[in-house]
């Protein structure tokens, strides 16, 4: 279909990239949430105060009189409606494909507006910069997270100022993962993989929460999300592995996973394997962190 | 008064029309022997509640001059005779038997009443538990349930049949009919409803009831996650839900296309039957799809077949099957109140419509479009870009049209005379609440939003303004037709304290979500900043509800002591409903409406032979009525197929050609031919089809629960079995007499008749069903890798054999049909002999193939391929048997002489039969071969 996307896409980015709202999740939405908020106030505001305008000035007064000089204003008597008879419209079609001509012209430029942010959105990530992975599963009734180098656990750390990218999925019914305040949701559907990203920008313990009905457990379905320092998340992921007891229990395995809260600090006891655990070593950025946290610590 | 070959015959209200098929078809009559007339075919008296106005013979009297004397002296006679054995207004028992348009509107807005409470209580109990973000009143099990049940009850049992009642009531006094093309299927259709209704209130006391949500998102629909019996229950309570309504939609299509007075094009339509004949298209094709989906759901919960646990793509057919349902829902919820606010707004303002004509163009684009913008609810699924993009242009598309109703609406105030009356508010209100969800949805519609607003708050506020905005104009509605349909005026006063508590206490609940959008959809824990939205909501949903207690009795007390409305209460009006009296008499108009003048008249029935004459102004394709034959209530051939559809019964013998013989009783005494208002079969089919699938609930994974449950329900199916069959039996058999033609305007099904447009137009929904089902095992098989998957059967020779029999049977229908034009008696019994033989045929084939595959361990639920094979095979296999049903039972009446006058039963019954057979041309190689 790139038909579709290919002359929209054209169109879009080349002539507004200066527009087109970039950066992070939070900063895209914000911007985009308050245009729509703005223009979709003014339009509520001017169409709903017309309508009042218009009831109040063309209200019955109950004189008996048409529009209040017994004409319809500009001296025409005003032909109403009869009882039985043929239904049939009154005129003001160009009146009417004005006012559509109008507001299609807001919605079409508003949706246009946002779909170069869809693109970007959707995009990998911009050259030379940094991204980290991490795969999400959730199960009734909780989420665990997996990093590329096999660790698993059910409190998810992850470093400031990085994209994060997700791959979401689900062990048993549909859920949805999202973290409010990164502004970051995708389906986690069985059988099925869905991407996004986020970036976190200050340190500090969030919530990840589920937006799919699930079963009994589904408000509780949360999730702590811990944002570090980089360097603090390389010195903890350095002592994670892969190759853990904790989290091969857990993987595949919901009942497991259920309880295993103690996964997020399994790292602790075992430091000192530094880089050797990354079976996954397609993330030379943070596999360099690594090293370089691992040095430090020496 | 007439006799066997007098041109008359076959006119339903005797009318002597020299025009209709009795003329083409002299004596097509009393062919039918077996049984007779059940049912006191007296005058047409006034019942007891329409004592002033009732009947045609007050008609008579009250207005003499258009009714011929010699008619109101036939019905004078038989004056003690209460409307065709139909009690008084106010006796219950006459809404248990009434097939009478009018009755069953108001069953429908009273039952639906009853549901809006059913569901409101479920919100307040919602409401309560999220005032606080810990609060426990329910625990989780039932939030669940209350927030699944809620949102079913409010958009299936509640919002369409609120909206129906009206459509039920108006639709027919609109286009100038005397009833629904089917009356006895209109009956039926509420009883299903109502059955359904009660199904899915038991399911509360099996356990739990269903607690997935209403969008029933899978796999948590399967009996793993959601095991109780109740969820089953709730299921097959929706899939009976679905059945009635598409008995209703083909109902209200054939009546609406058929049966409007002369000058009423489809353009000059009122807007209100405008809307409802759209939505009543929209839900032909929408709810086949639901239909499909919740058949399998109900495969999957019931006999154990994988479709939905199917791991590589279960759950994401689901979402596709519902959605594509689910939005043009949206659409049909609304339309009626569309209808509603275009009606309100004229009447109102004393204006007609601005651009009218755009504003149906609009509508019309909208059902179209409504198809192809389900994807915008699966943004967040692992659909790529360009389908993302589509779906986004399609629903901004979608949007566009909305805008310009929107202006027509609010543009038609201008230099009107607009009169605040409780109507009117209410549908004023509606538009500014539409307005505002309007503006909200396209936020939705910018993907880049949706994705943070998906599953949160902002939805919900979303389409509760879209949604109970559209109930607000349907409120409107109730006011605006309460005097029409009591005869009596409401309080004025208390109508405006209603529409204050009300539109308060819905800004109130709703707006405040907006700014607490942040709090997940159907979770009752909150971050507890947001608590303060909460409250103002949980205080706005008890305004809200309290405003409807201002209602109930403000329109229970007027019932006794409300000024009498008179025919027009309100100024401006101009649709038909306003000039017959409040509350129109049984039949009606006092004579046969047509507007060939430009505005309505009343012909007698004198002057009906003159009746297409004078051709107005068309909106293409309309022959006079003349040349064509009006044939009745042919209701039982779709009855039956519906049966077949849901499986419910395969022991019955209906018979597609209904009360197509209903030219055959009257004569004999010289009695006068009318229609019928009453039949106890629609009844009897929804308790038949309560038990049923009461008992069906009981069932999960092929088989019963062990010990006395298990016994119970299985005893409680055997029942409900027994009585569907039976009932299904009795309908057929019951003579009764629907509306018959001819008919002012019927583009576009000029040339056919009502039971064979009524047979067409169900086909059309049968094949939406088989597309449904073939496109889920392509999509399951895509998913799967269509490669690597093998036809189940191993050997295709059984069903190429399969194939020939049902093609040479098609064949041999035709020569019965032939047979009976040529009046050979012979001929018919032969030929369907040897349909019916083939068709048994092919089912053996069918069986000793399932015999052998069963006997190599494959089984429905052996797994998906086989689930896919057996389920969608065996859908037309059910197919088969009802049509084999029918031709045994035309079969038995052939030898009796029946056809020959009249071939057309058969030519319908050829119609389904053919359409299974083309059906097979597509199993056959999707199945067997590919
Ligand atoms: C201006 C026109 C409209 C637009 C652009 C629009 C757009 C949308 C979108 C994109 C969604 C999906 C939100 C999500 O789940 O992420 C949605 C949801 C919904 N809309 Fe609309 N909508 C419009 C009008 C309506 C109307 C007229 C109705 C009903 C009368 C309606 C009822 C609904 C419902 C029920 C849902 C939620 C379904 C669910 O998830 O349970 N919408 N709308
Ligand atoms: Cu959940
Ligand atoms: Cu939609």
């Amino acid at each position: 279909m790139w038909w579709l996307t290919a002359p929209l896409r054209t169109a879009v980015v080349p002539a507004q990239s200066g527009i087109i709202p970039r950066g992070t999740m939070v900063e895209v939405f914000e911007e985009i949430y308050l245009v729509f908020l703005v223009l979709g106030t003014l339009v509520g505001v001017v169409v709903i105060g017309y309508m009042c305008y218009l009831g109040y000035q063309y209200r019955d007064t109950g004189d008996g009189s048409d529009g209040g000089d017994g004409s319809g204003g500009d001296g025409k008597k005003i032909d109403r409606p009869t009882l039985g008879e043929l239904p049939a419209g009154s005129g003001g079609g160009r009146k009417l494909f004005t006012s559509l001509a109008l507001s299609a012209i807001i919605v079409i430029s508003l949706i246009a507006w946002t779909y170069g942010t869809l693109l970007f959105v959707e995009g990998a990530p911009a050259e030379g910069q940094q991204d980290f992975e991490v795969s999400v599963t959730g199960y009734q009734f909780g989420w665990e997270f997996e990093y590329p180098n096999g660790h698993t656990v059910d409190t998810l750390r992850i470093p400031a100022g990085e994209r994060i990218d997700i791959t979401v999925t689900s062990r048993d019914v549909w859920h949805n993962f999202g973290i409010p305040a990164f502004k970051v949701k995708s389906d986690a559907i069985p059988g099925q993989q869905t991407d996004a990203w986020f970036i976190a920008e200050q340190p500090g313990t969030y919530q990840a929460v589920c937006y799919e009905l699930c079963g009994a457990g589904h408000s509780a379905m949360n999730a702590d999300v811990i944002v570090m320092e980089p360097e603090k998340f390389e010195q903890w992921y350095a002592n994670t592995s892969g190759s853990n007891g904790s989290a091969n229990a857990s993987s595949g395995n919901a009942t497991n996973a259920t309880g295993s809260g103690a996964n997020a600090t399994a790292g602790n006891g075992t430091s000192g394997n530094g880089t050797g655990g990354n079976g996954t070593s397609g993330n030379g950025t943070v596999n360099a962190l690594i090293a370089d946290t691992a040095s430090k610590l020496a | 008064m007439k006799s066997d070959d007098s041109p008359t015959d076959d006119t339903i209200d005797g009318s002597p029309t020299g025009t209709d098929a009795g003329t083409e078809r002299a004596g097509r009559t009393p062919a039918d022997t077996d049984g007779g007339r059940t049912a006191t075919d007296g005058g047409h008296a006034a019942d007891g509640g329409h004592a002033s106005t009732g009947g045609r013979v007050t008609a008579a009297t009250a207005e003499g001059e258009l009714v011929t004397p010699g008619q109101a002296g036939t019905d004078a006679g038989t004056d003690t005779d209460h409307g065709h054995g139909l009690p008084p207004l106010g006796s219950v028992r006459r809404y248990l038997i009434t097939t009478n348009h009018k009755d069953v509107g108001v069953l429908y807005i009273v039952t639906a009443l009853f549901f809006l409470i059913f569901g409101g209580v479920l919100a307040l109990l919602m409401r309560v538990q999220l005032w606080g973000p810990g609060e426990s009143l329910l625990s989780a099990g039932a939030y669940n349930q209350a927030v699944s049940i809620h949102g079913l009850i409010m958009v299936f049992w509640f919002l369409s049949p609120f909206a129906f009642g009206f459509a039920n009531y108006v639709v027919p006094l609109q286009i100038g009919a005397k009833d629904l093309a089917f009356p006895r299927l209109n009956a039926l259709s509420y009883w299903l409803y109502a059955a359904s209704g009660l199904l899915l209130g038991v399911s509360f006391f099996q356990g739990a009831s269903f607690a997935g949500g209403w969008t029933m998102y899978a796999p948590l629909n399967l009996p793993t996650y959601t095991p109780e019996v109740g969820s089953t229950t709730a299921v097959l309570a929706l899939l009976l839900f679905v059945v009635s309504i598409t008995v209703s939609s083909v109902n209200f299509l054939t009546t609406m296309h058929r049966m409007r007075a002369e000058g009423l094009t489809l353009r000059r339509l009122p807007l209100f039957t405008w809307t409802i004949l759209l939505t009543a298209w929209m839900m032909l094709f929408a709810f086949a799809a639901l239909l499909a989906a919740l058949m399998i759901l109900s495969a999957d919960r019931l006999l154990g077949t994988t479709y939905f646990s199917f791991t590589e793509g279960g759950s994401l057919l689901w979402a596709h099957l519902f959605w594509f349902f689910g939005h043009p829902e949206v659409y049909i919820v609304f339309f009626p109140a569309l209808g509603v606010m275009a009606e309100t707004f004229q009447t109102f303002t004393g204006k007609r419509l601005v651009g009218r004509k755009w504003f149906i163009a609009s509508m019309v684009l909208v059902a179209l479009q409504s198809f192809g913008v389900w994807m915008h609810h699966m943004f967040l699924t692992s659909i790529n870009l360009q389908v993302k993009t589509l779906f986004m242009a399609t629903t901004i598309g979608i949007s566009l049209p909305f805008d310009l109703m929107v202006f027509s609406l609010i543009y038609t105030m201008i230099k009107g005379r607009i009169r605040f009356a409780t109507p009117f508010l209410f549908s004023f209100g509606a538009l500014v609440l539409f307005i505002v969800g309007g503006i909200t949805g396209v936020f939705l519609g910018a993907v880049v939003l949706d994705y943070e607003f998906r599953g949160t708050y902002w939805v919900v506020a979303h389409f509760h303004y879209v949604m109970v905005g559209g109930v607000t104009a349907l409120v409107g509605g109730l006011y605006y037709w309460y005097p029409k349909i009591t005869g009596k005026m409401y309080d004025e006063f208390l109508g405006k304290v209603h529409f204050a508590l009300y539109f308060v206490g819905f800004n109130l609940v709703y707006f405040p979500m907006f700014l607490a959008w942040e709090t997940p959809r159907r979770v009752f824990d909150y971050p507890p900043g947001l608590a303060p939205w909460h409250k103002i909501a949980t205080i706005g949903a008890f305004v809200l509800g309290a405003s409807f207690l201002v209602m109930f009795y403000n329109l229970s007390t007027s019932l006794f002591t409300g000024e009498d409305a008179g025919d027009d209460p309100w100024k401006y009006v101009t649709t038909a409903e306003w000039t017959v009296p409040s509350p129109p008499p049984l039949e009606n108009f006092p004579g046969i409406p047509t507007y060939r003048s430009g505005s309505i008249d009343f012909l007698s029935e004198d002057e009906r032979p003159a009746l297409g004459g004078g051709e107005p102004a068309a909106d293409g394709g309309h022959a006079a009525e003349s040349t064509k034959s009006g044939l009745t209530d042919g209701g039982v051939a779709d009855a039956e197929a519906v049966a077949a559809r849901s499986g419910a019964e395969s022991a019955s013998t209906p018979s597609s050609q209904g009360e197509g013989h209903r030219g055959s009783h009257a004569p004999e005494d010289g009695e006068d031919e009318h229609e019928d208002h009453a039949s106890i079969w629609p009844l009897a089919i929804g308790v038949g089809a309560f038990a049923f699938l009461l008992g069906a609930s009981g069932f999960q994974g092929g088989e019963f629960a062990g010990g006395i449950a298990g016994a119970f329900y299985a005893w409680v199916l055997a029942i409900g079995a027994l009585i569907t069959g039976g009932s299904l039996v009795g309908m057929t058999r019951e003579r009764f007499t629907g509306p018959s033609g001819p008919f002012g305007e019927s583009w576009p099904f000029d040339g056919i008749e009502n039971v064979k447009t009524g047979v067409w137009i169900f086909l059309a929904s049968d094949v939406i069903l088989f597309g449904a089902f073939i496109g889920s095992y392509v999509f399951i098989r895509v998913a799967n890798g269509w490669i690597g998957w093998e036809p189940i059967p191993h050997d295709p020779i059984p069903g190429l054999i399969n194939t020939y029999l049902l093609l040479t049977s098609s064949f041999s229908v035709v020569l019965a049909m032939v047979a009976a034009e040529k009046g050979s008696k012979k001929g018919v019994v032969g030929s369907l002999i040897v349909t019916i033989a083939l068709g048994i045929g092919f089912l053996v084939n069918k069986g000793i193939e399932w015999q052998e595959l069963l006997h190599e361990g494959l089984w429905l639920s052996t797994n998906v391929r086989t689930s896919t094979f057996f389920l969608t095979t065996g859908l037309h296999a059910l197919h088969v048997i009802a049509g084999l049903a029918i031709a045994v039972y035309m079969l038995v009446r052939a030898s009796r002489g029946a056809y020959l006058d009249d071939e057309r039963p058969i030519e319908y019954f050829g119609l389904y039969w053919h359409f299974v057979d083309i059906v097979w041309l597509f199993l056959f190689p999707l199945f067997y071969i590919l």
